[in-house]
């Protein structure tokens, strides 16, 4: 069996004395989509933020290929690790390509005095680049627009965007923080198709989501973190079946809860 | 109201024009030439006008014809005439009541009536009332493109015309700077005429269409405007007291075109800034052979010069290490205190290399083939003023700061530093390594800065702490807000103006301060971005304009038009 791209082991994130993940881990092989689903506040925005070097796990690791991935998230991007963010998070008056370009950054090797003289060298590499970043454009649709400032761009078009720029660092994995929240039917199966795409291209991806149907439907295995704990890891058929997902999501089942009401107003009346 | 517009705007006008004819003040004011065409000229001579009666008459009649003329989007248009008129006006009657005494001379006293002043400003005022009502039409755009030679000569009498509208705009009403006792409201009043103009111009989309045009014909472009740099000594701007002034402002604008990078790009706030320019200033003495100086040796000026951008640069680099951990007001603050430590130990002398309080002075003049840099010059016949190699080796120094701050905003490097300004965290997130691209953005500016304090201080014969105080740091500062963040006219622009009006309004002695401070407060209120704005901070900035009057609204708002609006900066 072939090494998993990316592996978490025994994560855990204590803040002060909020655990904010207990253990928690994660094996993700080459070319498939993980979905990670929980409750609000369950961990999956900090268990990113461990997985990309923003945050140092108090205990555990986490390795890209077999290599542990350094405490730094200007690190890990150049390691091949690459994501966009729940609130989204562009460069708001830089244009949509200038967006993409800053992805770049990290494959672009021009030091200063190459970006000071602007020799021969620092033009083919600029040229590369921008091919570079209008093929991506040109991958989530947005090659009409590449001037436009990104601020003004349509709220899909804007998720659509910070995955270019993910894309733009050549990452190995792909950590989407929800990307279909606020989207319309439309617009989610349009980024399921685009999420498809992302890994024919070879790129493993990682997909936080609320939309439990969106998650089944779309990735090869899942993961259901509850109160910063791993509840269950296996195929959405199996995570689906399970009723501890179920109580977790959703509460206990209806009948099950009115079963108790039930019990309880007997237990009142004298 | 909206039927009134038109109406409004042409009495507005002729009441503009009536006010240019009648006289401005009862009395001769003292002796000089603002007065005497201010006093009892009347309609016998309508044509006769000059000065600043005459660009109120030709701003009224340009008022009444673009009325008149059926134009798709005369609102600009005839807002830039409205504010010119308003500005002449308000600014003459000012100076008349508090120069000229009361409100009697600008009415009626010792059987003298004068209403030129308040008849003038009315108009002004209905004519902008009726502008105002005006209907909101798209910035016009001129869209063709002529054959290449057609447009370098556009480019050509651009420039020239640019060059010759800053000659007169800093000579009007004196050529000396002390000639004219009147020199405060006519300089005003012709800076007011020359923005209506501009205004005009921009209106009907001819600024936009010759930047663009400069945009595509860089290098000639840069040719040019270096020619028309080097040609101000041969106008009438080539004496001693223009070329002292014109150096200063060319040292403050590459200083200030170093800031740029920190503030503009990075979004760094400096406080302290002018302290590497000290730094600088004090290594170039210090190596000049002067005698104060602590070291007896004399070394090429290039070579000086050179060392002083690295000294500088280096602290730049100290100074920058605390962003890596400081951010936003914090570092402001630290580098605030730095600045301070630098005036203090440079004014006691700690570590002898600063002269103290009796500076480094006697700095010895720079020479290039036996020409002494202070000496006047005759090339071909032509004397030119005492000073002259400075200047042009100030504009060598504008130029290559110039060719640094453009090259490294349009790289990898730079983009960096702008995604840096935007969200740090994001960028970093995104592979920039933002620790490393601070200090080299702190670094860099403080090596121009450097560089420039070198020159001043060959310049200004000596180096002295009191020349790198706090307040030379915020007029810097202001100078690159005002001008307009992260781009190079913008710097340049904002340093001609800080630098220059103090020395314009020297006139107005008590209160030409808190005026310099309210213009800043009003520039500040209407447009945030800078007088030249980049596309970057413009946009950040658009959100912040409630009423959606800036001078770029449509440019914000029509992405077809922001997909055209090519590097302003650049």
């Amino acid at each position: 069996m072939s090494t998993p791209v990316l592996q978490a082991r025994d994560v855990s994130m204590i803040f002060g004395g909020l655990a904010a993940l207990r253990n928690v881990s994660l094996s993700l092989d080459e070319g498939k989509i993980h979905g990670l689903i929980g409750p609000n506040g369950a961990g999956k925005t900090t268990f990113f933020n461990c997985l990309t070097g923003l945050y140092t796990p108090t205990t555990g690791q986490v390795l890209l290929k077999g290599t542990v991935l350094p405490g730094d998230p200007a690190a890990v991007t150049d390691a091949g690790v690459a994501r966009t963010f729940q609130n989204i998070r562009l460069f708001p008056s830089m244009t949509v390509l200038e967006n993409v370009l800053l992805g770049r950054h990290v494959r672009m090797k021009q030091g200063p005095l190459s970006s000071l003289f602007h020799g021969p060298a620092f033009r083919r590499g600029e040229a590369a680049a921008r091919d570079r970043a209008r093929e991506l454009l040109a991958f989530v649709g947005l090659s009409r627009v590449e001037d436009e400032l990104s601020r003004n761009l349509p709220y899909g078009d804007q998720r659509r965007l910070e995955i270019a720029r993910a894309l733009a660092t050549d990452p190995a994995v792909l950590l989407l923080d929800e990307p279909t929240a606020g989207m319309n039917p439309q617009e989610t199966e349009a980024a399921r198709q685009l999420i498809f795409r992302i890994r024919e291209t070879g790129v493993s991806v990682v997909v936080i989501e609320h939309d439990t149907k969106f998650i089944f439907t779309l990735c090869d295995r899942v993961s259901v973190l509850v109160q910063g704990e791993l509840l269950i890891e296996g195929t959405p058929d199996e995570v689906r079946g399970d009723p501890r997902v179920v109580e977790a999501y959703l509460g206990k089942p209806p009948e099950e809860v009115e079963a108790e009401l039930q019990a309880v107003q007997e237990g009142e009346t004298p | 109201m909206k039927a009134m517009a038109r109406p409004l705007i042409i009495v507005g006008a002729i009441v503009v024009i009536i006010g240019a004819l009648l006289p401005w003040a009862t009395f001769v004011l003292n002796d000089g030439a603002y007065p005497d065409k201010a006093s009892l000229e009347f309609f016998d001579a309508p044509f006769g006008l000059t000065s600043f009666r005459l660009y109120l008459e030709l701003l009224g009649l340009a008022g009444l014809v673009f009325a008149l003329v059926p134009l798709r989007d005369r609102i600009r248009v005839l807002k830039a005439v409205g504010w010119g008129s308003a500005g002449i006006a308000v600014i003459n009657t000012l100076f008349i009541v508090g120069d000229g005494g009361g409100l009697g001379a600008v009415t009626v006293a010792d059987g003298h009536s004068a209403f030129g002043g308040l008849a003038a400003t009315v108009g002004a005022a209905l004519l902008l009332v009726g502008a105002y009502q005006l209907p909101k039409a798209p910035l016009a755009v001129i869209k063709p493109r002529l054959p290449f030679w057609a447009e370098w000569l556009i480019l050509l009498v651009a420039f020239v015309a640019l060059l010759l509208l800053v000659t007169e705009t800093l000579t009007a009403g004196g050529h000396s700077g002390v000639s004219d006792p009147y020199i405060g409201p006519l300089f005003l009043s012709y800076l007011c005429a020359a923005g209506a103009l501009l205004g005009v111009l921009w209106a009907f989309g001819v600024t936009k269409w010759i930047s663009d045009m400069s945009e595509r014909h860089r290098i000639f472009s840069i040719v040019v405007l270096l020619l028309c740099a080097v040609a101000v000594p041969f106008t009438s701007l080539g004496n001693d007291y223009w070329m002292t002034i014109t150096a200063n402002i060319g040292v403050y604008a590459a200083t200030a075109i170093g800031l740029n990078i920190v503030v503009g790009l990075a979004g760094l706030l400096d406080l302290g800034y002018v302290a590497f320019m000290g730094i600088g200033a004090f290594v170039a003495a210090n190596l000049s052979g002067a005698v104060a100086a602590e070291f007896g040796i004399r070394l090429p000026f290039i070579v000086a010069a050179i060392a002083a951008g690295i000294v500088a640069g280096i602290f730049g680099a100290v100074v920058g290490s605390p962003t890596l951990r400081v951010r936003g007001d914090y570092l402001a603050i630290v580098t605030l205190a730095f600045g301070e430590i630098f005036v203090r130990v440079s004014q006691n002398n700690i570590g002898g290399l600063t002269g103290g309080s009796n500076a480094i002075p006697n700095i010895p003049d720079l020479s290039l083939f036996g020409a002494q840099f202070n000496d006047s010059l005759t090339i071909g016949g032509i004397q030119l003023p005492g000073g002259v190699l400075y200047y042009f080796l100030i504009v060598l120094l504008v130029a290559l700061v110039m060719f640094v701050f453009g090259n490294l905003k349009n790289s990898r490097i730079g983009r960096a530093w702008i995604a840096i300004r935007e969200d740090e965290d994001v960028a970093r997130a995104m592979g920039v390594k933002t620790g490393k691209l601070k200090i080299l953005a702190f670094m860099t500016g403080a090596t121009l800065a450097g560089l420039a304090g070198a020159v001043f201080a060959h310049k200004l014969a000596t180096a002295s702490y009191d020349s790198f105080q706090f307040n030379q740091s915020v007029t810097l500062l202001a100078a690159v807000i005002l001008g307009g963040m992260g781009t190079i006219p913008g710097a340049v622009l904002g340093a001609a103006l800080l630098f220059v009006l103090p020395e314009e309004l020297r006139q107005f002695s008590d209160y030409r301060l808190m005026f310099f401070g309210l213009a800043l407060v009003v520039i500040m209120r209407f447009r945030p971005q800078g007088l030249i704005a980049d596309r970057h901070r413009r946009a950040e900035l658009a959100d912040e304009d409630v009423t959606g009057e800036s001078l770029d609204d449509t440019a914000i708002k029509s992405p077809v038009a922001v997909a055209g609006v090519k590097e302003a900066g650049a």
